[in-house]
């Protein structure tokens, strides 16, 4: 298990907000924004129509939209994220069938010594392509992946692809030899998260993101299984599987954790259907000062919660 | 304070010291030996690491704190060479250790095939880590290929994480269907096409003959003669129990170390637990029962009262987004009932077995959610009588409704193709039902849809209803039987759109109510099937009426008709000979029929493999008197001998004989060619008659002589014989590809109307096809029943003990 442990590091993503729809407009519904307060009060003040800005395009394209570089961009608060030291940005539509439930939106810096990877796959001529990726300073690991491809059930990629869930990777460098292995190893690239975003075209997406131990995703990652087919008609979500800097494995096969709706941050996900991205808010495990909680639609059913903390 | 000496660090022992433990921590001291240079870790654990989706950190179970927080004593890396009882002492590689009570948890290891090849380097087993790091190594080549010998529990485990990591896996299995110890047919098609859609290619019926490699394996050769590449080749076939050192100590050895129910062995001072032991004639390879032979052993080893049993298990596959659970006994029993629910649009199969009020079984695929509680119930043995109609819904049950009759059809992709006729799609349709046409006449005016032979109506019309909603009432249809709310057209349709090339596949992915459909559907569907994939489908005679699966017609004395084929209805001297000797030595009454051949009537079961071999060595094949299938072409003399005749019609007879033959058709199907028009084949009234004339032949079909009388509909003319015989070709396999299963030709032409078969048969492309296709199956179809039972059944026509029985079958 490689999740770094050391908390005074940085963290590859700086900001987690997330956009809902309220009327034909996103409006800010929450947010981690690590300290960067100035970007947050205007973050706050900002709303968008469906095409506009960032979050807008990825409502309107109903789809993931990774956009590196602000200058001359549609992005809409480029003075204030230069201010704050951000030149990246992931946008990522919650959809639950066709009905855009909320747009989370993963800001970073671009910094020689942040290295990392949020990268969108999706499914061309049957195998698993990249379509876009910010990678931070892992440059080499960056072109590898625009040269590889993945069949079907082969790598994070086509393993989330086939098995329609997510999925959560140890050490991609050393034990996972899979076809980007050496080059992940030299950006010190070691917990990987796949997850399959539903789209309404029901094109296949997978979004992975790789965690480095410099620079990590996060120092804790969760997946909560919500489908009924799992938990019965009562509702609620198991952890199907998780690792934790501070506590070590979070999976239990004979008795796994448990939540019901409302009941905490995941609960709220369960209850609302919407992401969660919160600092310092009560019902945070032990060590850790934020979160991001990312539900995932299947035939307009919530079926799973990937979290991460920070 | 007593010595203790354990011998093997696996999952059982590890739970018995525990437990020990946990309730006297000062009551032994102890001693671990483990032939493995390391600890306790969680062995069943292992296929998540050797995917990636879990660090061999994470299953460690007992680390070097928890050895040394229990003062254990680890000799790890060390084998144990022997067990001098006498002595009271175990000897390692290094020294020897006193005990006053010992544990044998010496658990099992892997069957290795012993063939040709299985010894050599990069042939593995998945029992533990060093397997695990072997497969990980082979992995790391980008494109290398697996083989996995196995489709139990850990081989297919190992199949998806080798798949995970890249590589190239194929599947054997030996047996019919995966995991068939723990799964039924139709769970084991939902894995086999779960696996599959994860890029693994599963061989089921698929026995290893040999392994081949130059020092090191490269190709696994199976006895069909198939070769697969294999840079790796898992064997995960069973598992032995490790008991030699047992018995070589003198211990009592069954299959393994037998002990009583407190994990005793013969000695009273040496207990054995885990997958090593014996208990009642039962072996253990699940964790369960091991955990609970661990709790009794611990009590044991504390003088406390407890008793070993032995429960049901349930069985769950580790591989990440695959959802199974079966539990009990779910065998086939003229005393269980079964109940069955299916949704093919989430892909989910759940069966429950019952016995005298009783779940004694449970299977399900795609929904686990209630695996657990109805886990409980089989073990508990409760009475199910009261909640018997809504026991599938599981404990949350709120009058919930059964699955979506439209569900099929709305789970079909936009590129199926609905009407096969004009190639029209589902994302037409819709498109088209979107754009504004809302009831079926628009529907074909717009798409063209249902347009044509009109069997794809109910399709079009579940579109309909699956679009619209309740603004659609679809008029009722009159579906296959009770197993399924389809009509026989829909099923041909989506067996068709679905390419489903097996009857479990048609039974989930249509919503079959029942395990294995009836004595309705399971003829047709196997028909359907047949006809659809002849390569790919293999026809199953257990879904044959009697007739067809004895290849001969049951009287109503219960002796059997039998009549060999007489091509065009000529024969000869020689074949006049072996029927009269046959009729002689089977003491058959002889008959001659209306479509001119020769029936022997009277033949006892047990004599039906010598008459076919007599007359097969005459040169004669089945007449296939019985069958939904060509019968007879009745032909007359023709211009050969008759001075009217325009034609060779016996010659023209012959050949559509042996062009058809054998082919197997929706009803049975019989042909006339009379050489003029007068007629004498009473060609007129056939299924297929032609009347020969001076200018060519002139092909009429849906001709009937039975229940109704009716005179053939003229499908074409043809101006020379090839020409004609291209055009029946072709109207049989239009027939067999496109009628209900038991709709004589005439039946089925007032349903579709005679232009569409026309214009079928008579555009060039479409008859160059169907011809194609009937040759296609043909080439599979087309052989001599009789030889074949005379070689490969013969013992299923001896004479059953009771012989009244056998009259009344």
């Amino acid at each position: 298990m490689d999740v770094a442990a050391d908390t005074t590091e940085k963290t590859f993503i700086q900001i987690a907000e997330i956009w809902v729809p309220e009327g034909d407009r996103l409006v800010h519904g929450g947010g981690d924004y690590g300290g960067l307060g100035a970007f947050e009060a205007t973050s706050r003040r900002e709303s968008f129509a469906q095409g506009e800005g960032l979050p807008g395009k990825a409502w309107a394209e109903a789809r993931p939209v990774v956009l590196k570089g602000f200058d001359g961009s549609y992005f809409k608060r480029t003075e204030a994220a230069a201010e704050a030291g951000l030149t990246a940005a992931v946008a990522i539509p919650v959809f639950a069938g066709a009905v855009l439930k909320a747009v989370l939106v993963v800001l970073c810096g671009d910094d020689d010594a942040r290295t990392g990877a949020i990268e969108i796959w999706s499914e061309t001529d049957g195998l698993m392509m990249l379509d876009d990726g910010y990678y931070g300073a892992a440059k080499h690991f960056e072109w590898v992946s625009q040269h590889t491809h993945f069949p079907v059930g082969q790598g994070l990629p086509g393993g989330v692809w086939a098995a329609r869930t997510p999925i959560l990777m140890r050490d991609l460098g050393s034990g996972y030899r899979f076809i980007r292995a050496d080059s992940a190893a030299k950006a010190g690239l070691t917990t990987g998260l796949g997850l399959p975003i539903p789209l309404p075209s029901g094109r296949s997406c997978v979004l992975t993101l790789l965690s480095a131990k410099g620079t990590p995703i996060a120092r804790r990652f969760e997946l909560w299984d919500a489908r009924a087919s799992r938990v019965g008609k009562d509702g609620g979500a198991v952890l199907a599987d998780g690792i934790c800097a501070r506590e070590g494995p979070l999976w239990d096969e004979d008795n796994p954790r448990r939540v019901t709706a409302w009941q905490g941050l995941i609960g709220r996900v369960l209850g609302s259907g919407l992401p969660v991205a919160e600092s310092a808010a009560p019902g945070l495990p032990g060590g850790y000062g934020a979160m991001v909680a990312l539900p995932l639609h299947q035939g307009g059913e919530l079926a799973h919660i990937v979290a991460w903390y920070v | 304070m007593q010595k203790l000496v354990v011998i093997g660090a696996g999952m059982a022992s590890g739970r018995v010291l525990e437990h020990l433990f946990e309730a006297d921590p000062d009551a032994y001291e102890v001693t671990l030996f483990n032939a493995e240079p390391r600890g306790n870790y969680n062995r069943i654990m292992l296929s998540p690491v050797l995917s990636g989706e879990k660090s061999y950190g994470e299953i460690v179970t007992h680390d070097d704190t928890w050895y040394g927080r229990n003062d254990v004593t680890c000799r790890f890396g060390e084998k144990v060479v022997a067990v001098d009882r006498a002595r009271k002492v175990v000897i390692g590689e290094n020294g020897e250790v006193p005990y006053d009570k010992l544990v044998f948890g010496t658990g099992s290891s892997a069957f290795i095939i012993p063939c040709p090849g299985h010894d050599l380097p990069g042939v593995v087993a998945f029992r533990d880590l060093e397997d695990t790091s072997a497969m990980t190594e082979a992995s790391a080549r980008p494109g290398a290929k697996a083989v996995v010998i196995g489709g139990g529990l850990l081989g297919l485990e190992a199949a998806a994480a080798l798949r995970l990591r890249g590589m190239e896996v194929t599947v054997l299995h030996l047996m019919g269907h995966l995991m068939e110890r723990q799964l039924d047919e139709a769970a084991g098609y939902l894995l086999r096409k779960d696996l599959e859609r994860r890029g693994i290619t599963v061989m089921t019926q698929a026995s290893t003959k040999e392994i081949r490699g130059q020092g090191r394996v490269e190709q696994v050769v199976l006895e069909d003669g198939t070769v697969l590449e294999a840079d790796i080749v898992v064997m995960a076939v069973g598992i032995r129990p490790q008991v030699q050192l047992a018995k070589e100590a003198g211990l009592a050895v069954g299959r393994a170390i037998q002990v009583d129910a407190q994990m005793r062995t013969s000695d009273p001072d040496v207990f054995a637990v885990g997958e090593c032991v014996e208990f009642e004639g039962h072996l253990f390879g699940l964790v369960a029962p091991l955990y609970d032979q661990a709790k009794v052993l611990a009590k044991t080893l504390l003088d406390e009262e407890e008793t070993f049993a032995v429960k049901e298990l349930s069985t769950k596959l580790k591989v990440t987004g695959c959802d199974l659970f079966s539990a009990g006994d779910f065998a086939e029993g003229d005393s269980r009932e079964d109940i069955v629910f299916r949704d093919p649009a989430r892909g989910v199969y759940k069966r429950l077995v019952l016995e005298d009020d009783r779940l004694v079984g449970a299977v399900m695929y795609g929904d686990t959610a209630d695996g657990n509680w109805f886990f409980s119930l089989i073990k508990d043995g409760t009475d199910v009588s009261g909640m018997r109609d809504t026991l599938i819904f599981g404990p949350a049950y709120q009058g919930g409704a059964s699955a979506d009759p439209l569900s099929a059809v709305a789970a079909l992709p936009d590129d199926a193709e609905i009407c096969g006729c004009n190639g029209v799609c589902k994302g037409t349709i819709v498109a088209a039902i979107e754009g504004g046409a809302g009831d079926l006449p628009s529907l074909r005016a717009k798409t063209k849809a249902s347009a044509s032979c009109g069997t794809c109506t109910g399709l079009v019309e579940q579109l309909l209803a699956v679009t619209l909603g309740d603004g659609y009432a679809a008029p009722a249809a009159q579906p296959v039987c009770g197993c399924c709310d389809l009509t026989h057209e829909e099923v041909r349709r989506l067996i068709r759109a679905k390419e489903l090339k097996s009857q479990p596949a048609v039974w989930q992915e249509l919503g079959w109510k029942t395990v294995n459909g009836c004595h309705v559907c399971r003829p047709a569907v196997n028909f359907y099937l047949l006809a659809d994939w002849p390569l790919e489908y293999r026809d199953d005679p257990q879904s044959r009426f009697v007739n067809e699966r004895n290849h001969a017609n049951i009287q109503k004395d219960g002796t059997y008709s039998v009549m060999p084929r007489m091509w065009g209805g000529m024969t000869d001297a020689n074949e006049l000979r072996a029927i009269a000797d046959a009729a002689e030595k089977y003491g058959a009454a002889v008959k001659v029929t209306g479509g001119q051949r020769i029936d022997l009537l009277g033949i006892r079961k047990e004599d039906l493999p010598a008459i076919w071999s007599d007359l097969n060595d005459a040169g004669m094949v089945s007449g296939h008197a019985y069958s939904k299938g060509l019968r007879t072409v009745k032909t007359c003399v023709g211009s050969d001998w008759c001075r009217f005749g325009t034609q060779d019609s016996t010659g023209l007879g012959i050949r559509l004989e042996k062009r058809l033959w054998g082919s197997w058709t929706p009803h049975k199907v019989k042909l006339g060619v009379s050489g003029c028009p007068r007629n004498c084949a009473e060609a007129t009234c056939k299924d297929i008659g032609i009347v020969c004339v001076d200018s060519g032949y002139q092909i009429g079909v849906g001709g009937a002589a039975g229940m109704d009388v009716k005179e053939v509909e003229r499908l074409a003319e043809a101006a020379t014989e090839a020409e004609a015989i291209d055009l029946v070709v072709a109207f049989v396999q239009l027939y067999r590809e496109n009628a209900k299963y038991l709709d004589r030709p005439y039946r089925w032409i007032a349903k579709v109307g005679l232009d569409w078969v026309k214009a079928q048969v008579l555009d060039p492309e479409v008859r160059a096809g169907l011809i194609a296709r009937f040759d296609i199956s043909q080439s599979v179809y087309q052989h001599d029943p009789w030889a074949d039972h005379v070689q490969t059944r013969r013992a299923a026509y001896a004479p059953l003990a009771d012989l009244s029985l056998e009259a009344a079958e």
